[in-house]
């Protein structure tokens, strides 16, 4: 890894999704919950793939979805033995980071895009993950103001390609 | 000063909330159409021709946009059209007529005729039966004959279930009395009439415009024309009819535009009063035409009477099929 | 030579000109997430109503050949594959941006590219009655075994863990059954009235890739250490040229299996680079350097993706059979100025097709001293913090989901699959075995099916499938395939236990 990360000890936020040399940070725990959880979802695709009708259309589904339960059980057992730690997994520092930024991203996808409208949500949204994200001065002036311009400058951008030359409709809210 | 910059701003952004428009300004902006079938397809170039001159300011003076939402026979474009896209006019839609009409007799989907409003047609495919350009027969009557004798054995392909292709193949089973077997491709009638092409399949079931094609680059023979008249493209090509087969005018596949229920009936009147005249263009035929795609323009009274007429023949045919 | 005599036409001023900008505009849509080729070609269709047959085509054709390669530049820095022909790319390409080699990456990238993109053409112009044959050859039974083909390619692809890549794969299998069935019309594990739809490819695509990628940026925090997204070190271009062109093996593989790919009718391109990839890094020395920022894997992925432009215009000039949906809108723009592709338009039209098929070998040389152009900036966007970059890709990610089939629908799909998928490959699953069970998935379903029918109708399922030379082929590839990930998954264990044991 390049010098900028390899002395802070973020890596494991940080590094490649496949570099294969980082440490694990989660537990023997972290890697069952996951598990666990695929295992639910195959399971589920499997009861819904064997009990819906017409049985022809879900031929297909009830191979895979077996294919993928038998495998789910074996990553499951891997787990479970401890054998499985491929991936870093995620440490505590890392959720505190990122939570915030997840639910103002899901705010704006299930709610904000189409109540206040979809540039207007993108704006705010814009604006409001760089200045949460930004490393700069929040007591400053001058850094406020290049959050504005930069907002505005790249608003403008997405306004000419998606509307003024792909002619794409977005929804409207109660803004544009 | 701050707040005084964002209050204008919001006001500004205010200005363009949706009121009530008045009809006499619409369209203010560009207009979508949403196409049931992938880019390229016939449904999707026709619609990109027959509104490629929206934006005159004789027609609706602001372009139309192709939108295309493929899926399951074009299920998927009209459940979208009938229960999420909003009814203020720049959402159109194009209708294949007889496919969305069996689906919805056939049940599991969100739509029926009466939850559109047609503005206008722009033209009319009938299906065509179409044997690869080797095969060893020239006439319906040989197929028809060889598939008596061989119950099950003539594979036919088409665009899929309950579509325009499908309807004619249980029409031309049920007035032969020969048993054949109907495969659905996915991927439209140019995976259909690749089947036919390649030999995968013993004969298929088309559109008119498509197969014509298909002949010009001497790739398939046409055998039949599953409507009333002989068509313009092929004068030298029977109908069922001719060839003594009861098989009427049912799966022709109508193309046309048409707005969700609940669009303000101003909004409709101005589209039906304009939309025909577009369809009309000379350049718009001319283009129609060298891709040989037949016209048939009909307004938007004239529509209401063909839907409601196919929504009875085909509920009978249907119920007679099942 | 016939077509030698038609270079003039390219030349004309109007439409030089609108091969420039063809090129241009299309590496720059193709960068950009969530604009497929597909779209950006139809998105050119209205232009060329305009335009005489030729220029209209060449504007189209010059278009489809520099997204597919301009995908390769989000791939390469910010591992946002703009197509899913870019896929592999994003692979090696940006473990090696990581490394400060982004420019190297896109210098091999273009290079790359440009020359499966000149070889592929070239075989359209050679070759075009014979590879015509071979395109019709494949029918549903070969379908249905060249996609159970590609899934064999899962378990070996970007993971590191044999379960958890089968287990993506499968995931991306059943993603792709969602929605109303094709054939059928059942519905299908429609959960939510967005799912009606099933989910696209190229949502599916923008969610999966871009997603984990923003969220992995807002991990870094406000640390200020971390404000570039990568470093890009300035690179020899005569480096790169010599790299590429000494790599005869990556090279030759992705031409091979891209034309390939490309001319069956029904595949599309879009595993063509995922396939060229995986085969490359079987038949080298030293697999596991793949996925590690290995150049040869971005050799392979991108000369197979762009050699695959070429032949799949076979089917479509000979037989008027789109064999992708680029194609389709592509024949769209021939009808349009009423002309027919058909065995007869070489003869019937041959100053525009060979004027259209000569642009696109000047287009591709375009394409590549743009693509260099276009590496030198590569460092700038590298300087962009990455508070900035996480929120622009987040923007462009809703845009580019929304306007696809313009469905809210898409952007929750879109943003659900990507959350899932930073969380999933945190802990182990991959990206890339997803996104290729999401493709083949309905290859292989709608071909098992369509042959199914026809089975029945002739003879027997077992007969229809297992039978015949080019069955036989492909299920013998299939088994060798199957072999060669078992053992060398096998070897690799025993390597990695010698390595523990020391």
């Amino acid at each position: 890894m390049s010098e900028l990360t390899a002395n802070t000890d973020d890596s494991s936020a940080h590094d490649a999704l496949n570099s294969t040399d980082a440490k694990p940070v989660a537990s023997r725990m972290g890697y069952l919950i996951p598990a666990v959880l695929v295992l639910g979802l195959a399971g589920f695709v499997t009861y819904i793939s064997y009990t819906q009708e017409p049985a022809d259309a879900f031929l297909f589904p009830r191979l895979i979805s077996s294919v993928m339960l038998i495998l789910a059980l074996w990553n499951f057992v891997r787990a479970a033995l401890g054998k499985s730690k491929v991936g870093q997994g995620i440490a505590a520092r890392v959720w505190l980071r990122i939570v915030p930024g997840i639910l103002l991203m899901a705010a704006f996808v299930f709610f904000a895009a189409k109540y206040f409208g979809f540039y207007a949500a993108s704006t705010a949204v814009f604006f409001l993950m760089y200045s949460g994200y930004d490393p700069a001065s929040h007591l400053s002036v001058k850094s406020w103001r290049r959050r504005v311009i930069v907002t505005v400058a790249f608003m403008s951008v997405i306004y000419a390609l998606f509307t003024l030359l792909l002619k794409v409709q977005t929804p409207r809210g109660i803004f544009l | 000063m701050k707040l005084r910059l964002i209050a204008a701003a919001t006001l500004a952004a205010a200005s363009f909330m949706a009121a009530p428009m008045a009809a006499a300004e619409y369209p203010e902006r560009p207009v979508s159409l949403m196409v049931s079938y992938g880019a390229g397809g016939a449904t999707d170039f026709q619609a990109r021709i027959v509104t490629m001159v929206a934006g005159n300011e004789d027609y609706l003076g602001q372009p139309i946009v192709i939108i295309n939402k493929p899926g399951a026979g074009g299920r998927v474009g009209w459940n979208w059209f009938a229960s999420e896209a909003e009814s203020d006019g720049y959402t159109m839609g194009a209708y294949n007529i007889p496919h969305f009409v069996a689906q919805s007799i056939e049940g599991g989907v969100k739509y029926s005729a009466a939850s559109f409003e047609p503005i206008a047609n722009w033209g009319a495919d009938p299906a065509v039966v179409v044997v690869g350009a080797d095969s060893p027969y020239n006439t319906i009557e040989e197929l028809v004959a060889y598939a008596t004798e061989n119950p099950g054995r003539v594979t036919l392909s088409g665009a899929g279930l309950y579509v325009g292709h499908h309807i004619a193949a249980l029409q031309i089973e049920k007035a032969t009395g020969a048993k054949m077997a109907y495969i659905p491709t996915k991927g439209g009638g140019a995976a259909a009439m690749k089947a036919v092409i390649a030999g995968d399949v013993v004969a298929g079931v088309n559109n008119l415009s498509d197969a014509f094609r298909a002949r010009e680059a001497g790739n398939v023979k046409i055998l039949a024309v599953a409507d009333l008249e002989r068509n313009d493209f092929l004068p030298d090509v029977p109908t069922m009819k001719e060839a003594g087969f009861d098989v009427d005018n049912s799966s022709v596949n109508f193309r046309g535009v048409m707005v969700p229920k609940g669009t303000d009936p101003a909004i409709i009147e101005k589209l039906a009063a304009t939309v025909p005249a577009m369809f009309e263009n000379a350049r718009v035929a001319k283009q129609m035409q060298a891709g040989g795609s037949p016209m048939h323009i009909m307004t938007r009274d004239e529509v209401l009477e063909m839907w409601a007429a196919r929504e009875e023949t085909l509920t009978e045919l249907l119920a007679g099929l099942k | 030579m016939e077509f030698l005599q038609y270079f003039g036409g390219v030349f004309e001023p109007t439409s030089f000109l609108l091969l420039l900008g063809g090129t241009i505009g299309g590496l720059i849509l193709g960068a950009t997430p969530g604009l497929s080729p597909t779209m950006a070609v139809a998105l050119l269709i209205p232009f060329t109503f305009q335009l005489a047959p030729t220029q209209g085509l060449i504007l189209l054709g010059a278009a489809y050949t520099s997204t597919v390669a301009g995908g390769a530049v989000s791939a390469i820095l910010l591992r946002i594959p703009g197509a899913p022909a870019n896929i592999a790319t994003a692979l090696d390409g940006n473990a090696m941006a990581k490394q400060g080699r982004g420019a190297e990456a896109l210098h091999i990238s273009f290079l790359s590219s440009g020359i499966g993109g000149v070889i592929g053409v070239l075989l359209l112009i050679f070759l075009t009655p014979v590879l015509a044959k071979w395109a019709l050859a494949f029918g549903p039974s070969h379908l249905f075994w060249m996609a159970i083909l590609g899934v064999t390619v899962i378990g070996s692809l970007d993971s590191k863990s044999f379960v958890k890549g089968l287990l993506s794969g499968c995931l991306g299998l059943w993603l792709s059954m969602i929605g109303y069935d094709d054939i059928q019309g059942a519905q299908r594990f429609i959960f939510h009235d967005a799912l009606t739809g099933g989910v696209s490819i190229i949502t599916a695509l923008i969610g999966i890739f871009a997603i984990p990628q923003v969220i992995d940026m807002l991990a870094a925090g406000r640390e200020k250490q971390n404000i570039a997204s990568i470093k890009v070190e300035k690179h020899s271009f005569i480096d790169s040229l010599a790299l590429t062109l000494s790599s005869i093996k990556s090279l030759s593989i992705g031409t091979v299996v891209g034309s390939f790919i490309g001319l069956i009718p029904g595949v599309g391109g879009q595993i063509a680079g995922l396939l060229a990839y995986d085969q490359t890094k079987k038949l080298s020395s030293n697999p596991e350097s793949f996925g590690q920022g290995n150049p040869q894997g971005v050799i392979a992925a991108e000369s197979a993706n762009n050699a695959m432009v070429g032949p799949s215009l076979v089917p479509l000039l000979t037989l008027s059979i789109p064999g992708s949906p680029t194609a389709a809108v592509l024949l769209g723009g021939l009808l349009i100025h009423g002309i027919f592709p058909g065995g007869d338009l070489f003869d019937n039209h041959p100053e525009v097709i060979w004027t259209f098929i000569n642009s696109m070998l000047v287009g591709q040389v375009l394409m590549v001293i743009f693509g260099i152009a276009v590496a030198a900036y590569a460092a700038k966007v590298a300087q962009v913090p990455k508070a900035i970059m996480a929120s622009a890709v987040l923007v462009l990610a809703v845009f580019g989901a929304y306007s696809v089939q313009q469905s809210m629908g898409d952007v929750y799909v879109m943003f659900v699959l990507g959350v899932g998928m930073y969380f999933l490959e945190k802990f182990g699953f991959s990206a890339a075995p997803l996104v290729l069970g999401l493709i083949l998935g309905p290859i292989a379903e709608a071909n098992f099916i369509q042959g199914s029918l026809i089975a029945n109708a002739i003879s027997s399922p077992a007969q229809y499938f297992l039978t015949g030379s080019l069955n036989l082929v492909l299920i013998a590839l299939v088994i060798a395939s199957i072999l060669w990930s078992f053992f060398s998954t096998q070897k690799e264990n025993r390597a990695k236990k010698e390595a523990n044991s020391l």
